[in-house]
């Protein structure tokens, strides 16, 4: 398919975060080195308020560690300043989120078209990419339709049409499936597996759910601010006796209309 | 409907139409202009600020008719101000003299002799017309009470009586209905906007002037001057009828040159023979419009405080805006949107909702346009009709006004956006 490249996509060398509130020291990540190779689904586990939002937030130059560098697609992102970033992630990243975060007022087709607002492509050459985007997350039918009239798992797969349209080489998923019922998160799972083989996305995914990890090449647990290569089974293991602490953000109700 | 449907007519039709059209296409270039600089920045598509807008249509709607108001009220006040001018101003010629009794302020206080007014037409320096005679007019005016036709009550009517040569020095005279009063009949002729307010001032009514019956045989326009407040007869009639037989008020002269003018206006005054006031006509309208000057003072200062009160309407709503859509401004900015493009976006969704409201205040002062109204001059007590007089100045100012508000209103709100910490924004549910 494709050939890995020497450079990981993503590099974290003694990476720490902390942050301070009422002078309140709060440790979030301690000294943390990790590489994820180009191609690699990567999913990223860890309880609640362990950093994994924080780990995503600073892959995307949204935040910026305490100490350490971090090198996504061959940028040192402490060399650019926040503007050079901000236009440097709408070229590299896509971005896809628990709650969906599509524009309310906006159609399936303009909230996949906004990444698109940020480059010098013509109206022809935009629709033709947001079209190509749509069609591949299977929506093309629903182009014209507002967020409110599409179910939750169409929503994250018009998100996630949005993410890919400027073809990015870093997906970074913050619980996508975390408010789907089962039959829409298998639906997202197999998109974004689908994306990382058959379009060679690098894709980073934060999940509490063991059964999304598993749809991953490897599964990183975030403990203590520190990693660990985590064993699925134990996890399942610990999650059939009820203790692994984890608790899911406001799941959503299972919905007839997205199981049809 | 009808009244709009003038209004925009005389915008496009009405002396000023090239003024009025030049401003308007320059007006159009400038904001394509800065629709192209905006363009750069404005990377948020138009149609999610418009149907933000309208998704909060309630609140949306609410300030935009605030604005509106605002507007519409500051434009009727730039409107009654400007109409003062223009009719306060628009008669003058640089060269015409007001000569009254010293110590006069107008000319219902002042009395000359007849015999001194003919001594005056000999003076020389003063402009003669094709027939070789002077420019010189000796004018009578007296006050009458009149009840007007809408609103009830009274008020004070000036009536003037003229010679011929009266018309000559009012180069913007126009009869427009009927013929001009006979000399030695008890005749008169007045203006539309005084048959509109008068009674017995329409065209064939009779209009009693001490206990005497003048019939109104003409109507007459003279460029929107003080003169359109009038009724004008004939001298001698005049002065007969109100027992002020060889009596005038003043005499109105114009100079052959501005030198005539400086050495007639030193001999007037100077002159133990004549020892008279002798102001130009602008000096004279100057002083006579101290109500003019306060109803643009007392304009100017409810306008603005209202201009403010607006901007703390459209400030409270799109603070409202900004709060409510924290995530998608985090969301935004995650998919490298930068701080400038929601700056950008922000300003113009106030700027849009301001402008609508102002668009909408124009509007709604455009059937008032040339819409007279009375104020009274407070030194005769008669009254002086005015328009309200929108032309591009005023609806500028208006324009203007609205984008004001936007601009102010929407900074601090947009300012807000821009500083949001990016992945705070993005926890907000
Ligand atoms: N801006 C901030 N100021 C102070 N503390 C913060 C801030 N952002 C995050 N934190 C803290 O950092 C820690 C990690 O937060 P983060 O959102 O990364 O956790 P998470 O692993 O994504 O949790 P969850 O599974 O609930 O989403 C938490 O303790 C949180 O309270
Ligand atoms: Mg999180």
């Amino acid at each position: 398919m494709h050939s890995l490249p020497a450079q990981p996509v993503v590099q974290l060398r003694h990476v720490s975060k902390e942050y301070y509130r009422d002078k309140l020291r709060i440790p979030v990540l301690a000294d943390t080195s990790l590489d994820i190779p180009a191609g690699e689904f990567v999913a990223v586990m860890g309880p609640s308020g362990s950093g994994k939002s924080t780990l995503l937030n600073l892959c995307a130059g949204l935040d910026r560690p305490t100490t350490g560098t971090i090198v996504v697609a061959g940028q040192d992102l402490g060399e650019l300043s926040e503007s050079q970033l901000t236009r440097w992630r709408s070229e590299h990243l896509g971005f896809i989120f628990q709650l969906y975060n599509l524009m309310p007022v906006l159609t399936a087709f303009e909230n996949v078209e906004l990444p698109l607002l940020l480059t010098n492509l013509s109206r022809r050459e935009r629709a033709r990419h947001v079209e190509t985007a749509l069609r591949i997350v299977g929506l093309e039918d629903r182009m014209h339709h507002y967020p409110r009239q599409l179910s939750g798992g169409q929503e994250q797969r018009v998100a996630i049409a949005r993410a890919i349209v400027t073809d990015p080489v870093l997906l970074l998923a913050d619980e996508p499936t975390g408010n789907l019922d089962a039959v829409a998160a298998v639906e997202v799972l197999d998109l974004l597996a689908q994306l990382n083989a058959e379009f060679g996305k690098t894709i980073v995914m934060v999940t509490h759910d063991p059964r999304a990890a598993r749809r991953a090449h490897r599964i990183l647990h975030l403990e203590k601010g520190r990693f660990e290569e985590a064993d699925i089974e134990a996890i399942e293991r610990g999650r059939s006796s009820g203790g692994d602490g984890e608790r899911r953000r406001s799941p959503r109700a299972p919905s007839a209309e997205i199981a049809g | 409907m009808d009244k709009l449907g003038d209004g925009l007519r005389e915008l496009v039709t009405g002396p000023d139409r090239w003024l009025n059209l030049g401003l308007l296409a320059g007006g159009f270039m400038v904001l394509a202009l800065l629709t192209l600089a905006a363009r750069a920045l404005l990377r948020i598509p138009l149609k999610y600020t418009l149907r933000s807008l309208r998704a909060r249509w309630v609140s949306s709607l609410m300030t935009l008719f605030g604005a509106a108001l605002v507007v519409w009220a500051s434009v009727l006040a730039f409107g009654l101000a400007a109409g003062l001018d223009h009719t306060l101003q628009v008669s003058s010629d640089p060269l015409d003299l007001l000569a009254l009794r010293k110590g006069a302020t107008a000319e219902t206080s002042s009395i000359i002799e007849e015999s001194l007014a003919r001594q005056i037409a000999t003076l020389p320096g003063i402009a003669t017309n094709q027939r070789g005679q002077p420019l010189c007019s000796p004018e009578l005016v007296v006050v009458v009470n009149k009840p007007r036709r809408t609103g009830g009550g009274h008020a004070n009517v000036l009536v003037r009586g003229v010679t011929p040569v009266a018309r000559e020095l009012r180069p913007n005279f126009r009869l427009i209905a009927g013929r001009l009063p006979r000399t030695g009949l008890r005749e008169a002729m007045t203006s539309p906007s005084m048959a509109g307010r008068f009674y017995g001032c329409r065209l064939g009514e009779s209009l009693e002037v001490w206990g005497s019956q003048f019939r109104i045989v003409g109507l007459f326009t003279c460029g929107e001057s003080a003169a359109e407040s009038e009724v004008w007869t004939d001298l001698k009639v005049l002065g007969q009828t109100s027992k002020r037989p060889n009596l005038l008020s003043s005499v109105q002269l114009r100079a052959a040159s501005p030198s005539a003018m400086a050495v007639l206006k030193d001999r007037l005054v100077n002159d133990e023979q004549f020892a008279l006031k002798a102001v130009t006509e602008a000096e004279y309208f100057a002083e006579q419009a101290v109500a003019g000057l306060a109803i643009k003072i007392v304009g100017r200062i409810i306008s603005f405080f209202l201009t403010i009160g607006a901007c703390f309407a459209v400030a409270n709503t799109m603070f409202g805006a900004v709060a409510s859509r924290a995530r998608e401004i985090g969301t935004l900015r995650a998919l490298g949107f930068s701080r400038s493009n929601i700056l950008a976006a922000f300003l113009i969704e106030s700027l849009v909702l301001a402008m609508l409201g102002g668009l909408l205040g124009c509007l709604a002062t455009l059937p008032l346009n040339g819409l007279s109204t009375g104020t009274a001059n407070w030194q005769t007590f008669s009254e002086i009709t005015f328009a309200f007089r929108f032309g591009p100045k005023v609806l500028l100012q208006g324009a203007a006004l609205s984008v004001l508000m936007g601009l102010i209103g929407g900074m601090l709100p947009a300012l807000r956006a821009v500083l949001m910490n990016t992945v705070e924004a993005l926890r907000e549910v």
